[in-house]
This record gives structure tokens, sequence and C-alpha cells, in this order.
């Protein structure tokens, strides 16, 4: 068995993997992670990995931003980006493609060749076309964030050039009277407009999407209508880096 | 003998020829230990927040410590923001006097900004081919430094970028300044080779982040060109002082820093480039020409105020370098 963790800005996710595929998966709040399976040592934070139930695995490979502070002992970092390609090159079986990662705060864009990364876009400082923006703006409208994500018809026009001020933008359209599924196919079709560019820059016939926001319907729809792409959404997009550390893991075992 | 703040590189030469000290405000401001504090003081005084670090610097620099008796501000070919820039020092009492790099390289044009400059500081073209006749020793050692990066990589890509970001001012003294590059060079001639795997170009602007070299170095990567500052150095060894800021690069179209980059990609056999942008600045809209142009990996890498580097910033390097890998 094999164990990926992928510690990510709001979430930290954990696949157990062999041959046959996922065979267990758990899903902590950053925080309450760090709180409950963080120790503070002199050379800085260890992780409890017995504790967290991969102590018995044969290999663990994390990636995410802990890897300059945290003191990962007996596990093998790589690179973000690097355990994204991997996880959906695991996932999707395809080896060329533009993989499209939009997480709690992060929207990234690879271009894959022959299985490799080649080149890739990231947002910067901005997190209006991610999970956390969805969550944001579910609140203002009061529905659930399955709600808001599920829709794609006729979208509300909005800027959203900040995920903080969109929020206002929204309470404006609100007050003209719009519909609930419209504004939110509105609030999906920002996050399109503002990855819009990345993915013209990085195209390909195939996009495979990942990270929580492509649970929802609503971007999904909205990347197939507006893009000359197949748009392919692997089983669990959401584990998609965690699944890459545990398969490089695998690769790794020689 | 004043002390004549420069925002940019400029012809150096006509203020050591006119006797005064050359200090380019941008290094003042970046090795401060309050940097940040000379930003705030430029957005108290009313400074936009979305405006470029580098900007509110050389005016925290020049507003709050006061020993700058004039400032040559780079209206045109540098930085459009220094035109707003030179007007707020006007408004603070500080003698200015603007420069401007003709875009299109008119010779003419850019001899008579040279000519001009030359009377406001009261000297002549004698006086200042003298002085140039002096530099070019100088920037010939440089260009020998920048060999010892690429070719025999004993240089790191800090001391590489320090030494050359240097030249725009010479530390305000060149022979001290040639004195501490005479010994650095002598004990680097005798360093083992570097052994970092990747061999990475940096374009654009010198950094405000501070341990950008440090970073990709302890990720064994290591920067054999930085494009801005080898500009600064001009180790053209041209004659005709017109001739020579008219081959300098940077003030002027971004095609012929293409060019410039691209030859020395081939030259220095890079893997990959790292742009770095200022944040809000208009030379992030020449990324898009770099990307398409350049035909090696090229990584944008953005800051806003001085500092180290922040996770993010991290993280899309370590992908990059491991995508070159």
């Amino acid at each position: 068995m094999f164990c990926g963790l992928d510690l990510g800005s709001r979430s930290v996710k954990l696949v157990l993997l062999d041959e046959t595929g996922v065979k267990e998966s758990r899903v902590f709040a950053t925080v309450d992670f760090y709180r409950q399976y963080g120790r503070r040592t002199e050379e800085g934070l260890v992780v409890d990995f017995a504790a967290i139930g991969a102590g018995g695995v044969e290999k663990v490979v994390a990636t995410g931003y802990g890897r300059n502070t945290l003191d990962l002992a007996g596990v093998e970092v790589i690179a973000e980006l690097k355990a994204h390609t991997k996880g959906a090159v695991w996932q999707t079986g395809l080896s060329d493609f533009t993989l499209l990662d939009l997480g709690g705060q992060d929207s990234k864009v690879i271009k894959v060749k022959k299985g490799r990364m080649v080149d890739f876009a990231t947002n910067d400082k901005c997190a209006a076309s991610t999970g956390r923006y969805l969550e944001n703006m579910a609140a203002v409208l009061g529905v659930s964030l399955e709600e808001l994500s599920s829709h794609s018809e006729n979208p509300v026009e909005l800027s959203a050039t900040c995920a903080i001020f969109g929020e206002s933008e929204l309470i404006g359209r609100i007050i003209e009277g719009h519909s609930v599924p419209t504004l939110s196919a509105g609030v999906n079709y920002t996050i399109f407009k503002r990855i819009k560019p990345m993915l013209n820059s990085l195209h390909s016939e195939v996009l495979v999407f990942t990270g929580g926001v492509a649970l929802g319907q609503g971007v999904r729809k909205l990347l197939a209508a507006e893009l000359n792409s197949e748009v392919v959404v692997p089983p669990q997009p959401q584990l998609n880096g965690a699944i890459g550390c545990a398969a490089y893991a695998m690769e790794k075992r020689g | 003998m004043a002390r004549i703040g420069v925002t940019t590189t400029v012809p150096v030469e006509i203020i050591l020829a006119a006797g005064h000290v050359p200090v380019d405000l941008n290094n003042i401001f970046i090795t401060h230990p309050e940097a940040n504090r000379m930003i705030d003081m430029a957005e108290d005084a009313g400074y936009p927040r979305n405006l470029c670090g580098w900007i509110k610097g050389l005016y925290g620099v020049v507003v709050g410590q006061k020993d700058i008796d004039t400032v040559i501000a780079v209206t045109q070919g540098d930085c459009s923001n220094t035109h707003a820039l030179m007007e707020t020092f006007t408004l603070a009492g500080i003698d200015t006097i603007p420069f401007a790099y003709p875009y299109d390289r008119d010779y003419d044009l850019l001899k008579l900004q040279m000519e001009k400059l030359m009377s406001s500081l009261g000297t002549d073209w004698e006086q200042v081919m003298t002085v140039k006749r002096r530099l070019d020793g100088l920037r010939g050692k440089i260009a020998e430094l920048d060999r010892m990066t690429w070719q025999d990589n004993v240089v790191s890509g800090a001391e590489n970028h320090l030494y050359q970001v240097c030249c725009s001012d010479f530390n305000g003294d060149a022979t001290l300044f040639e004195t501490q590059l005479d010994a650095f060079m002598a004990e680097a001639a005798k360093r083992n080779e570097f052994t970092e795997d990747l061999r990475i170009g940096y374009i654009g602007v010198p950094p405000i982040f501070t341990d950008l070299y440090d970073y990709m170095e302890s990720m064994g990567a290591r920067v054999v060109f930085n494009e801005v500052q080898r500009q600064f150095a001009m180790p053209f060894g041209i004659e005709d002082l017109v001739e020579q800021y008219r081959h300098y690069t940077y003030p002027y179209g971004v095609f012929d820093r293409i060019e410039d980059i691209q030859a020395e990609i081939e030259r220095r056999n890079l893997d990959g480039i790292i742009h770095y942008v200022q944040s809000f600045c208009f030379r992030q809209i020449e990324d898009m020409i770099f990307r398409q142009k350049l035909d090696v990996p090229v990584l944008t890498v953005e800051g806003d105020r001085p500092g180290k580097l922040d996770a993010r910033t991290r993280l899309r390097l370590d992908s990059f370098l491991e995508m070159l890998r």
C-alpha cells in the first residue's frame, strides 16, 4: 500500500493506493490536520503518520505548501504541479492533455505531453476562480455549494475582478431581481472567464478538469460548451494531487 | 560635489565627469533594512496601493532620507510612472532633471538628451570621454566576471547580479568599486566549479525579492544570465558613447531585448528563463511577447514589496525547475 498526501491551502487530502486502485481516502480541514496530527519539535513541525493511518504503508509521498516548512520524516516531497500531472495521468490513462485544477485557493493549468508537464500557468495572488470564491458567493446567495455549482444556463453578467468585491456585485444583481439559477450560472461563468486566457495559451484537444470545483456540474458544462476541447473529469477530481503522490510512490518502488 | 540620485541607468559618465556622486536610488531602497517603510512613507503621502513598489520606494528614499541633492528622472524608456514621481519630487522641493531615451533609438535625439544633461550638470564632451575611457576598463572586467559566471561556472547568480546591477552608479565610487571587484574576481578564480544541473536565465527588472537567487541555488539551479543587470553593465566595448547608450537594450522596444536574450540563451546554453515582472508594471504586458518569442520554457514570477519569496512563488519555482529536469 502507498500513501499520497496533498497538503492544500484549505484541506489536506490523504489517499491509500495499491495496483488495483484507491483503497481509502480522507479529507481533513488544513488547520484541524495540523492541530490533531502535527507536533512541534526543535526541527519544526512533525506529522504523526501512524495516527493518520499511514503508518504501515510502504512509502509516503507528499506535496503542497508544507514543503519548505514541514519536517516530514521518512516522506518524499514532490513539486505540486508534478503531483497533479501524475494524478491526472494515473486517473485518466491519458498522456496528452491540458489539466485544469481548480482547488481551494489555487487555479492551475498544466500542459501535459507524453505524460510529462511541459508548461503551466497558475493564478497569482487572486482566488477569484476557486472553491473559496464559490463558498463566499454561495453564502451571499443563501444556497449550498452544491446548488450554486450546478447551474450553467443563462448566466447573469458579473465582472468578478475580485473574490471579495464580487460579493457586492452579486448583491447588486440580486436586487435587480434575477433568479438564483441564473445568478449561480453567472458566478460559474466568472470562473470560466478568469481561467480562459490560461486555457487558451495552453490549449489541447482534451481538457482534464480536477480539483474540488470539478465536482460541480456548472463550470464543467461551461467549459464543454465554450471550449473547443473534450472535457474529462476523473472519478475523484478533488483527490487528484494526493492520488498523484501515491501513484508516484508506487512507481518509485521500482 | 553633489549627490545625484538616478531612477535607473542613465549616462553615468556625465555625472562623474561633472564631479558629482551618482546614487542609484533603487540600490539604496532595496538594500535598506527598512525598505518596506519607504513604501509606507509613499503610501502615507498618497501614492496608490496598486502602484509599483519600486516607484514608491524611490519616493521614500529621496523624501525620507533628504541626502540627495538632485534627481535625474528617466521619463521615457524606463517607466512611465517616473513622470509623476518626478512631479511629486518637485512638489516636495527636490531638484529634478528629466532624461528621455528616444523610443526609436534616434541617434541625434539621444545625443541631444546627453548634451542637455551635460549642460545641466556643468561638463562637456571632452571630460565625459575621459571618464568613459576610464570606465571602459571597468566595464571590461565586469564582462569577464559575467563570462566566469556562465563559462567557468565559478561565480554565483546572485554575485553576477550584484556586481552588474551596481554598474548603474558604481556604488558612487568607481575606484573603490574596482578594488572590490578585483579582489572578488581573484578569489572567485580559485573556486571549484559550481555543480547545479539547471542553467537558468533571468530576464526583467532586478527582483524585489531578496532571496530569489539563493532559493534557486538551494533547489539545484543557477542563474547564469542576468539580462537587465548585464545591460546596466554595458559590456559592449563601443567607442562612441551615444552608440553605447543606443546599444543598451532596456529602454527601447521589447524586440531588441528579445534578440539579445535569444543570443544569450544559445551562447550560455540555458534550460529555462525566469521572467520577473513587478506588480502593476506596464511591462507585464510584454510577458506575452516573451512567451511567444522565446523558444525555451518561461516562468513568470511576480513581486510586489521587498522581502523573501512567498510560499506560492516558491511552489511555482519548484514546479518549474522540476519540469525542466
